[in-house]
């Protein structure tokens, strides 16, 4: 995410060399009915040691971990700790034996202090005083580079706060083993230094620490072991001396050559599709936006600086507060909240594909028919028919796997699960595509080709990328705009250098390039 | 621990579902026995005189059968609403409202002919059940009003009102004080399809196959369905969620309506407050057990109509209070319920583990 370099601060990384590994995985398997999870994945995990789990989306790095957190068991192969086989029946077993999770999606009690979260279910003692627990957990925060206020509500804590809360839970458990699942994804540049740099120290105290990513820049900077995942095995491993570079690494995880940037062509562009005048209110500040069709416009920027806000308005989930929206020459007024339903439509890729985008405990026909129906309506009855045989192609066309009709939505990985997304939006023929953070949680293969479809709708759509991924910004966007608590800090043309190079600074509110 | 865990199926349970029924129903059939053991009654021959009451003869299949078709009309309305995810839990007070719809069509044309005057009964007690229903959804919608709350308040105001009408301006004069309206014309009477059954079971199947079409088959229905999944993705998806709410709201107010034209015009050929027994309550615990499909809201509806008959049996013979058919109804519903969590969850022995001495020494004293 950050264009600077990140510099591997570790101290002692060779002090707990001598020692025998913390967990070892033996010959694990996982099969979830004939779905083959994992295999065979033999694994150390040492005191001291930093090691990146790297893999595609589905690649079975989340299950490994699961099984090791005590969520899963597996269907054979045997876990040793310290020497000696465990069996762990549930993620209590697990944190009693010193391994932890951080799962991607927290959980904490928002209404609750960070101390009180820490010291949940572990108070030693009937009557609690909360000036010992937070002094306790200053004590643990101090101890391992985790700045936080420990009488702060949860609440009122930024992602990342809440990620140190989440790590803290599992130090005060006295945790050897921290399992880090996907940790920055939700991280500005600075709080994904900060959290590498209580990796490093974690891990020169003794702390083993798994690191699961797909982010290969961050996982050749941060870790001192890489073990890759493809298809459930293990196939290759690395230390820190032998680690490849970037390259090698990527076509080993995917196991063919990718092409990590794609050369999109200029498209002939066409007329004023989205015309956004002075929208303020909702925490956005006067923001201005032209997109017209055959073009790509990035709204970059770190999540929750007004881009759900602005999505949210743009495809009538939100009503502006002031200003003016024209979306297809309509007014916003005139356009929701019946859009009209020929010639002349918005497509909304959302990022919660799961919870929003689709019903996961719906087969993949009805979760196809849900933005499409009314192509689909005779009169008052539903062509189910005819939506089984579009379904079918358009899972056929955009490589939904597995491409079972009958499964449901939850069945698909999230890459199959966006492809369906985008083949259904597609299947509209929207003249706007609003496509928010497309590529998150996918995989180098699916990310090409979500990449490669998006740039293709260029040809008869105008295209707002909502993303947090920089280099998605610069690879597929005409025009970037960079978003910073509500404003655009600058709109400007990617041929235009002096600016690409400052996206990161605006992205962290610094107004002027000049100043740098 | 007791060398017992729980684990999550990896799949739900298919057939073995019904076993847990079984299991369920014996289990709350076995603790009704252990209540009337309780107060010193021969609970064997109480589950015979249940059997025998409720579905043992021509007569007693009659009697249940007449109690079906209100149940399955309310259950259906309700069922539409829990697919929506919204609790609609006033079914019995659009059922009241449907009888005064009902009602006052009679009361206002009694000379008309029944070709006009029982279609008519069917708008009026389908719109006044629309109504009281749909109040409660423009007040959850408009206000953010909980429906669980404001239906079930509804329903104290429908059953009162309903008794403000009989026991005031609609009372019959020549009924000696007594609170019921005269005795509807036959014009009014829904008329008999054989022995006492009436032409509401004809309504009943219309109904089931009308609603089953409708939500497999058309858009609306596929909305309702989506709605009721993911309220999210309904508005994502531009779905008219509000109107939908409405919508499932008025259509079950509707259906709980007509069961309360059914009942006034086919059993009782009068409205009277004892019209008022508690069918709408039951249509819940019907759905449930349905799990809100409509052929097994048929069965459902048999069985707990069979239950409400065959309790009125053992209250004869052997003196059981009225309150035990809600006793019975609701251990039957907690059990299935209950019951339900096999369908997700499986029991496991935690295995020995060899390798660690302490493990199975513990094992070996806990068992």
């Amino acid at each position: 995410m950050s264009e600077r370099e990140i510099m591997n601060k570790r101290v002692n990384r060779n002090a707990f060399e001598h020692l025998p590994p913390l967990v070892r995985l033996e010959h694990i398997c996982k099969s979830f009915g004939k779905v083959r999870a994992n295999h065979d994945i033999t694994l150390d995990i040492r005191p001291g040691m930093i090691k990146a789990l790297l893999g595609e989306n589905g690649a079975g790095k989340s299950t490994l971990m699961s099984i090791l957190s005590g969520r899963f068991s597996q269907t054979s192969g045997s876990i040793f700790v310290d020497g000696n086989p465990e069996r762990f029946e549930s993620p209590r077993d697990a944190i009693r034996a010193g391994i932890g999770m951080v799962y991607q999606h927290f959980m904490l009690v928002e209404s609750m202090t960070v101390a009180q979260n820490v010291l949940l279910g572990q108070e030693r003692t009937f009557v609690v005083s909360p000036a010992r627990m937070e002094a306790e957990v200053s004590e643990l925060a101090e101890r391992y580079g985790l700045p936080i206020n420990p009488a702060a509500r949860v609440c009122d804590l930024s992602m990342g706060e809440k990620q140190r809360v989440e790590i803290l839970k599992l130090l005060y458990r006295d945790s050897r083993v921290l399992i880090l699942d996907e940790p920055t994804a939700v991280l500005t540049p600075t709080e994904t230094e900060q959290l590498f740099e209580a990796m490093w120290r974690m891990a020169d105290q003794g702390k083993s620490i798994v690191f699961i990513s797909h982010k290969l820049k961050e996982v050749l900077a941060v870790s001192d072991e890489i073990a890759i995942l493809r298809k459930g095995e293990i196939v290759d491993e690395f230390h820190e001396s032998d680690v490849p570079n970037e390259t090698v690494l990527a076509n080993r995880m995917v196991g063919r050559d990718v092409v990590l940037s794609i050369e999109a062509e200029p498209v002939k562009t066409g007329g004023v599709v989205l015309d956004i005048t002075n929208l303020s209110g909702d925490g956005m500040e006067s923001l201005n936006l032209t997109l017209r069709k055959g073009e790509v416009m990035a709204i970059a920027g770190v999540a929750g600086n007004g881009q759900k806000e602005l999505v949210e308005v743009i495809c009538g989930l939100r009503r502006p507060v002031s200003g003016r929206v024209d979306i297809l020459g309509l007014e916003w007024n005139r356009f929701y909240p019946r859009p009209p339903r020929k010639g002349k439509s918005l497509a909304y890729i959302p990022e919660d594909r799961q919870g929003l985008a689709t019903c996961k405990y719906l087969d993949l026909v009805d979760n196809f028919l849900l933005t499409t129906r009314h192509a689909f309506a005779r009169g008052p009855f539903l062509d189910r028919k005819a939506a089984t045989e579009t379904t079918v192609q358009i899972i056929e066309e955009f490589n939904v796997q597995p491409g079972h009709i009958d499964g449901t939505a939850r069945s698909l990985s999230g890459g199959n699960l966006q492809k369906l997304v985008i083949g259904r939006e597609f299947f509209r023929r929207p003249d706007i595509i609003v496509a928010e953070n497309p590529t998150q949680g996918l995989d180098i293969a699916a990310t090409e080709e979500v990449w490669q479809r998006l740039l293709q709708a260029r040809k008869r759509a105008g295209i707002l990328l909502i993303t947090s991924e920089l280099n998605e910004a610069l690879q597929l966007a005409d025009y970037i705009a960079v978003m910073y608590r509500g404003r655009f800090m600058d709109v400007f043309h990617k041929s235009d250098t002096a600016k690409v190079d400052a996206i990161g600074l605006m992205m962290a509110g610094v107004t002027s390039p000049a100043a740098v | 621990m007791l060398g017992f865990r729980i684990a999550k199926r990896q799949e739900p349970l298919q057939w073995g579902s019904f076993f847990i029924f079984f299991a369920a129903l014996a289990f709350s059939l076995g603790v009704s026995c252990l209540l009337l053991a309780l107060q010193g009654k021969p609970f064997m021959h109480a589950l015979y005189l249940l059997w025998d009451g409720a579905f043992a003869h021509g007569y007693s299949l009659e009697a249940t059968a007449l109690k079906t078709i209100p149940i399955f009309l309310c259950s259906l309305g309700v069922a539409v609403c829990f697919r929506m995810q919204v609790w609609n839990i006033g079914a019995e007070g659009q059922y009241a409202l449907g009888t005064i719809g009902a009602t006052w069509a009679v009361l206002t044309f009694p000379d008309m002919p029944a070709w006009a005057l029982l279609p008519l009964m069917f708008v009026c007690a389908a719109f006044l059940g629309a109504l009281w229903a749909a109040i409660p959804a423009y007040l959850r919608l408009r206000f953010d009003l909980n429906e669980i709350i404001s239906t079930l308040m509804f329903n104290y105001i429908g059953i009162l009102l309903l008794e403000f009408l009989v026991y005031g301006v609609w009372k019959d004069p020549a009924s000696f004080g007594f609170p019921m309206t005269v005795i509807f014309p036959d014009s009014a009477v829904i008329g008999s399809l054989f022995g006492r059954i009436h032409w509401g079971v004809v309504v009943c199947v219309v109904v089931g196959m009308a609603l089953s079409v409708f939500l497999k088959r058309t858009r609306l229905g596929f909305e309702l369905m989506a709605g009721g999944e993911n309220a999210r993705a309904a508005r994502y998806a531009r779905m008219p969620y509000n109107f939908l709410v409405m919508l499932v709201m008025a259509m079950c107010g509707a259906l709980a309506g007509w069961a309360g034209l059914i009942e006034t015009s086919a059993t009782l050929n009068r409205l009277q407050p004892n019209v008022v027994v508690g069918y709408g309550y039951t249509a819940i615990v019907v759905a449930w057990l349905a799990r809100l499909r409509i052929t097994s809201i048929a069965l459902f509806s048999i069985l707990l109509a069979g239950l409400r008959v065959g309790v009125e049996n053992l209250q004869l013979e052997l003196q059981v209070p009225a309150a035990f058919a809600g006793i019975m109804q609701g251990l039957l519903l907690i059990a299935v319920l209950a019951g339900q969590f096999f369908n997700w969850y499986e029991v496991k022995r935690i295995p020995r583990i060899d390798a660690s001495g302490i493990a199975a020494d513990g094992e070996g004293k806990q068992v």
